[in-house]
């Protein structure tokens, strides 16, 4: 069962790389689900990704820098970006229907203050789809708003300090904070509805700032929002064990399967076998009977003489 | 034979001890024979089955025990074997009727997975008083039969049964995860 949703993984992730993603990353995750985002479009991020996982996939992103993938948005979107790999990041295709609005969010947002923040980390950010992100997050980030746009003029350490308060609320209040700063109304709105519309919205904003954080200081945060089920809060070994038994147990589900049905089978040949030598000698003595009868029965068919009369 | 049904079933090894056929056991359910391994729905078993001991001595009497021995899943059989039913005391070439109802037949419903459900048949040399277990869960042919002297078993067969709609598939309990 594993091994062929491994392999279906591996096989979409080889089809992207030839697009010129990471391959490096591709081949370096697990076989469960992969950091780019293109290859996440079509897997299914199973909730049992690790938190181990995840954060092997951020490190490794922050440390390489990716390629643009297949160009999904038209260069009407060339801002002045300062930073080559805002390029990048244009360039990367979306989960989602609509990439364009996405990133005039990215835009919008790095064009504001936020742009100081280092763009090897935001390209890094677009791996990381979170998919359990949780979608109750653009509510919380406006109702956070007033309070964070107090601790963000302390500097890139609000990142930090987002980062270590946990929550997707964090992040989502920063890119709020973001849009209030260059005081586009317009712009917040539209990134409130869009966030609202977009699942992956939720996914976009604390994925950026979890990332305005370069070195690991609170994976808690980091985790805490993405998985929002955990299901499957035990490491991978235990994983592996579970899985075990379920291929042991579902093998002996087999073998009694087919022990039944040979069972059944045995039982109708050996009655087809006493039937059929039955019938054999119930014919054969029919056959006996039949003999001994008409040998025994005079022919009355024929007329015959007999006397009746008195004298 | 390892084409006997009753092996390739398992019940011998699971129920029984391997043993040599030598009485004639019909069973029947609404006037139709069990093909031993077959399958039936709960719904045509609920009410008991006519046991027919075929032979020519009504001397000689005959204990019959049913059990479940997947009971409550197969492939969790925790309660090993479920008592179903039992009856002593049936003289040879006789029904089930005739003999003395111990433990009263109890209609099979299961709820996970494929159950067998196991007819045994013992001769009993002497009229004897067979007393009934406390409960029917955790009965144990084996220990029953050599409780009471019986031997090996001289007939049995067996038949399968699951939830009248499938099988009642895995289910997630909250102690035990999926079984």
């Amino acid at each position: 069962m594993w091994s062929s949703e491994n392999a279906k993984h591996n096989n979409k992730k080889k089809n992207k790389s030839g697009h010129g993603s990471s391959s490096r990353i591709v081949s370096s995750s697990s076989a469960r689900s992969s950091p780019s985002s293109a290859s996440s479009i079509l897997s299914q991020t199973p909730r049992r990704r690790t938190m181990e996982e995840m954060w092997k996939d951020i490190t490794l992103a922050t440390l390489h820098q990716e390629t643009p993938l297949a160009p999904l948005l038209e260069t009407t979107h060339s801002h002045p970006q300062h930073h080559h790999h805002h390029q990048l990041q244009l360039h990367r295709p979306h989960p989602t229907a609509s990439p364009s609005f996405r990133t005039m969010i990215l835009q919008d947002f790095l064009s504001g203050p936020c742009s100081t923040v280092s763009p090897a980390s935001a390209a890094a950010a677009e791996h990381i789809t979170l998919p359990p992100s949780p979608p109750p997050l653009p509510p919380t980030a406006l109702t956070l708003k007033s309070g964070l746009e107090l601790r963000y003029p302390a500097g890139g350490g609000g990142g930090g300090g987002g980062a270590s308060g946990g929550a997707g609320s964090g992040g989502g209040s920063l890119v709020v904070n973001a849009h209030s700063r260059s005081s586009s109304n317009s712009n917040e709105s539209r990134v409130n509805g869009q966030a609202n519309k977009n699942g992956h919205g939720g996914s976009f904003m604390p994925s950026y700032f979890s990332d305005a954080v370069i070195s690991p200081p609170s994976p808690a945060g980091l985790f805490s929002f993405c998985s929002k089920k955990r299901m499957m809060p035990e490491g991978p070994v235990v994983d592996g064990d579970r899985r075990y038994k379920r291929m042991i147990k579902n093998r002996e589900s087999a073998a009694r399967s087919r022990a039944r049905k040979q069972a059944y089978t045995n039982e109708l040949e050996l009655e087809v076998a006493h039937l059929l030598e039955e019938n054999a000698k119930l014919k054969k003595q029919q056959e006996e009977l039949r003999m001994a009868m008409a040998d025994q029965l005079p022919n009355r068919n024929a007329l015959q003489r007999s006397t009746s009369a008195p004298f | 034979m390892s084409r006997d049904p009753l092996v390739v079933g398992h019940v011998v090894g699971d129920v029984l001890d391997p043993f040599f056929k030598s009485a004639s056991l019909r069973v029947l359910y609404n006037n139709r024979e069990l093909t031993n391994g077959s399958e039936l729905k709960p719904s045509a078993v609920v009410h008991e089955p006519r046991v027919e001991i075929g032979g020519r001595d009504m001397r000689t009497l005959y204990t019959l025990v049913m059990v479940d021995p997947d009971a409550p899943s197969p492939s969790n059989p925790t309660k090993r074997e479920h008592l179903h039913w039992l009856v002593t005391d049936i003289p040879e070439t006789t029904n089930s009727s005739f003999g003395n109802e111990i433990v009263c037949y109890e209609s099979p419903r299961p709820t996970a997975g494929i159950h067998r459900f196991v007819f045994v048949l013992f001769r009993q040399e002497v009229r004897q008083t067979i007393y009934a277990p406390g409960w029917r869960q955790n009965f144990n042919t084996r220990d029953f039969a050599a409780l009471y002297n019986l031997g090996l078993p001289v007939a049995a067969m067996y038949f399968n049964c699951q939830r009248e709609n499938g099988c009642g598939g895995r289910r997630y309990h909250p102690v035990s995860g999926w079984t």
